[in-house]
């Protein structure tokens, strides 16, 4: 077993295997339901505070979804995420402000593009491995970062505003509504869960795993690693360019920002925290990741030192994430 | 515009700020194959540091001489008590590691700017390096001759330690077979640490000699730190004449783009990276340590 | 022609001469062994063989084809399989994923995002057939991890068995092994199709005795000797390189 946190993989899915007695499953898909029932009446029965927070969730969810197909799952770390996170939000940003398409029109072609893009920079940055393409998909991320903020026709540093929530008239609500809202991104991220998940247990998928496993044996195999490597970066991309429309949309703006190195030094923390190679894993980093900024930025203004540590901690410590832990306690248990 | 030969001289005065920048980071990877992404904040270390000896003792060659000391100091702690037992408990990979030390990139972005704020400082040019020389039928400042003559020294020191002492043998040997080292009475993890401290100080000093021509502010170290690692990765990790050189392309192409294509000025070192990843991703010159 | 066809090969690493004018010659169905000293080249020339590593000069046919340098991915397709000295398993999945990966490598499925790789029969059914011929399928959903050395070296023959190659490179598959777990393994060797021709690197010689026809003796990257059990052990040249080491 890999002695990277981020790519120890078997405990939370361990775990889960350990829970398939008939009772411990039954019990496990009750608490399940439970957690869905809760999720889809949320909004009734907290305050819109919290519903915002769920969104927020979600969306990092996304976002770290993404970056865990590439990362957990095919093994490639990738500090450049947040720059497809941006093209999200941007990609949508200029489609209808700058070119009056509507929303249906531009987000599916921002993803198209995004998906062509990601190709061309995966086939670049894929010839790579390891601490260099750490630093390679850093730099594309930079590079990006630092043209959204010189280019003009998208307002620099300032960033585009007026990002348009899907129109809803058709079933009689608003997406302005807040609660209309947490639906909307509910609906979009499960689908991207579903969407996941079909994609890791696929064939695709297992090659991507073997190749993170032992490279050398699949080329070996007969595999042309190289082409599975840049479909899991181009997909990956797609995935994190979806959560950078929901968060445009969410926050009805975008600005450079997204694209920093920070954003995708958080999203690589979630997929950590939550536990990589499991398809929740990212979720529930996201849930703990929001909560704790949350909390700091109540206590502190210093949000980076704070971080930093955090992060720091993390890595050091936690093996195989929030999920793996939990799973190594039930394990000693027994 | 100015002509041809200013932005020659130009180019290599960058070339060689890089290339004091670039030399650790590489150092520290083809030694110790460890990335550390946080090099950029010994950079601004130094630099901060290096203002506060000034102000205090009104005297550049003070600061020069004590602000990199921190950085040393900090570089030595974090190797000799955080990077290494971490390594040698099992989390040998170096991707953990250089995860970690992006964490640290966070954590000293958030501490310099919760110390020093927002503001811009300065340390001024000492007397003696004050003014312009006449060359070549040109006017250039002395001090920007000054820290091209010195990036080229500490190259040339440099090269002679590693390949022609019994420290640079004795790093070299270690970074190959530890335990016949450990075994033959060295202590590695007091070389690597001090390794690793002069890399962070070389980066700390660079802070000081750039001081009088670039401000001293909190986000300094990000923006050189990235030209820092196309160079590196330009010159190929770990490969130290290598660095030499693709600080000199680097800086080079930086400084003409910036002078005759501002617009492109960005993109240019960009470029320069994505050319060399497609046709030669081992770097120009090949990568000489180990690739997790 | 000869299933594996190896001419002029030379490899040089700088100014060390690893290989030097190397002719072999494997026709179908043989099971040839290649024995030598360490640093005769062996491993060097199954890197060669396979396209991990270029040939400074010569050729390599297989089945009569030019290997392409640089794809060993092309090599595989091209009907040679190899299994390594180190074990290179997929150590944080089952043993039937393993199987089941390897087998699936040139089946249509493998580009499929769409559905359950389960899903697909023939490859399931192709794994399970090739546990059995290496005796793994009591192990089947065992982890990897959890595998005794000996049943990992099975392992990593049976992933090269799923390729359906014509020809299989061993690269020592009883490196490590206890002499149990070793006759295990020359018992499913022997027992694989005899039309399956196979190219052996063995230090242990009871292994090479058991499996093979032909053994090639390398020493300092050259062919010293080539010829049967009996040819060989004769062979004065050969005694000479193996003074001290020849197994009595």
């Amino acid at each position: 077993m890999s002695a990277d946190a981020i790519l120890s993989s078997e405990e939370g899915v361990g775990a889960l295997k350990r829970l398939a007695t008939p009772v411990s499953r039954r019990a496990y898909a009750a608490l399940f339901a439970l957690f869905a029932v809760g999720l889809c009446a949320l909004p009734s029965f907290v305050s819109g505070y919290v519903t915002t927070l769920a969104v927020e969730v979600m969306i990092a969810g996304v976002f770290a979804s993404g970056i865990n197909l590439l990362t957990g799952y095919t093994g490639l770390v990738s500090l450049g995420q947040a720059m497809f996170l941006g093209f999200g939000g941007y990609g949508i940003a200029i489609g209808t402000a700058l070119l009056g398409w509507p929303l249906w029109i531009s987000a599916p072609v921002t993803l198209v593009v995004v998906a062509a893009i990601a190709a061309a920079i995966g086939a670049i940055c894929t010839r790579t491995r390891g601490v260099e393409f750490l630093l390679i998909t850093l730099a594309f991320s930079q590079m990006f970062y630092g043209a959204a903020i010189k280019l003009r026709w998208t307002n620099g540093s300032d960033g585009m505003t007026g990002i348009p929530r899907p129109d809803l008239s058709l079933l009689g609500v608003s997406a302005d509504n807040p609660t209309v809202f947490y639906y909307y991104v509910l609906v979009v991220a499960v689908l991207s869960l579903l969407m996941l998940w079909r994609i890791v247990t696929s064939p695709f998928g297992s090659v991507l795993v073997g190749i993170r496993e032992n490279e050398r044996r699949m080329m070996s195999m007969g595999y042309a690693v190289a082409n599975y490597k840049i479909g899991s970066f181009a997909l990956a991309a797609v995935i994190c360019a979806v959560a950078g429309i929901l968060q445009s949309q969410y926050t009805y703006f975008v600005n450079p920002d997204a694209m920093s190195w920070q954003m995708s030094g958080e999203g690589v923390l979630m997929v950590i925290i939550g536990g990589a190679n499991v398809i929740l894993g990212p979720f529930v980093g996201a849930a703990v990741f929001v909560v704790v900024k949350q909390a700091l930025s109540m206590i502190t203004e210093e949000y980076n030192l704070f971080f930093g540590i955090f992060f720091m901690l993390v890595v050091a410590f936690f093996r195989g994430g929030v999920l793996g832990s939990i799973s190594t306690l039930i394990g000693k248990r027994k | 515009m100015q002509p041809f030969l200013i932005q020659l001289l130009n180019g290599v005065q960058l070339s060689m700020l890089v290339f004091l920048l670039a030399v650790g980071l590489t150092l520290i990877f083809g030694l110790m194959n460890i990335l550390n992404l946080a090099h950029g904040a010994f950079f601004t270390m130094g630099a901060y540091f290096g203002l506060v000896v000034a102000n205090k003792t009104g005297s550049f060659w003070l600061a020069l001489l004590i602000g990199p000391l921190l950085p040393f100091a900090a570089g030595f702690v974090l190797q000799f008590f955080v990077l290494q037992p971490l390594a040698q408990r099992g989390r040998s990979t170096h991707l953990d590691l250089a995860l970690l030390t992006f964490g640290l990139l966070f954590a000293t972005a958030g501490a310099v700017e919760y110390i020093y704020g927002s503001a811009f400082h300065s340390i001024v040019t000492p007397d003696l390096l004050k003014g312009r020389v006449a060359l070549l039928g040109i006017e250039y400042p002395i001090y920007r001759l000054f820290i091209t003559a010195v990036g080229i020294a500490i190259a040339i020191a440099l090269v002679l330690v590693i390949d022609r002492t019994l420290v640079g043998a004795t790093l070299r040997a270690g970074v190959d077979n530890r335990e016949m080292v450990t075994a033959l009475g060295i202590n590695i993890n007091v070389l690597f640490a001090l390794v690793f401290g002069f890399g962070s100080a070389l980066a700390g000093f660079a802070g000081v000699v750039s001081a009088p021509v670039m401000s001293i502010y909190s986000s300094m170290g990000i923006g050189i730190v990235v030209t820092t690692f196309v160079v590196v990765v330009v010159g190929g990790l770990g490969n130290l004449k290598g660095s030499f050189y693709a600080s000199l392309i680097v800086g080079m192409t930086d400084t003409f783009a910036q002078a005759y294509l501002p617009e492109a000025e960005l993109f240019a070192i960009y470029i320069l990276l994505i050319a060399v990843m497609i046709f030669r991703p081992q770097g120009l010159f090949g990568a000489v340590g180990r690739v997790a | 022609m000869s299933a594996l066809e190896i001419r002029n090969l030379r490899k040089a690493f700088g100014g060390l001469q690893v290989i030097s004018d190397l002719d072999l010659k494997v026709p179908s169905g043989q099971r040839h062994a290649v024995i030598g000293p360490n640093g005769a080249g062996k491993t060097t020339l199954f890197n060669i063989i396979t396209g991990w590593q270029p040939p400074t000069s010569g050729e390599i046919l297989i089945q009569g084809i030019p290997v392409q340098q640089g794809r060993p991915d092309l090599v595989t397709r091209g009907g040679l399989s190899r299994s390594f000295q180190k074990n290179m398993l997929l150590e944080s999945v089952t043993v039937l994923e393993n199987l089941r990966v390897a087998c699936q490598a040139f089946d249509a499925s493998r580009h499929s995002v769409f559905r359950s790789c389960w899903s697909f029969a023939d490859v399931v059914r192709k794994a399970h057939f090739a546990a059995e011929q290496m005796h793994l399928d009591t192990v089947l959903h065992r982890n990897v991890n959890e595998l005794s050395y000996g049943q990992k070296r099975q392992l990593e023959v049976a992933i090269a068995l799923c390729a359906e190659p014509k020809i299989l490179l061993m690269d020592e598959p009883a490196a490590g092994t206890s002499p149990d777990e070793r006759a295990s393994l020359i018992k499913l060797i022997n027992g694989l199709s005899p039309e399956l021709t196979i190219l052996l690197v063995e230090h242990d010689m009871d292994v090479v005795f058991a499996i093979c026809d032909i053994i090639t003796v390398l020493s300092y990257g050259r062919v010293l000797a080539t010829g049967t059990k009996d040819q060989i052990q004769s062979n004065p040249q050969v005694i000479e390189a193996y003074l001290g080491q020849h197994h009595a």
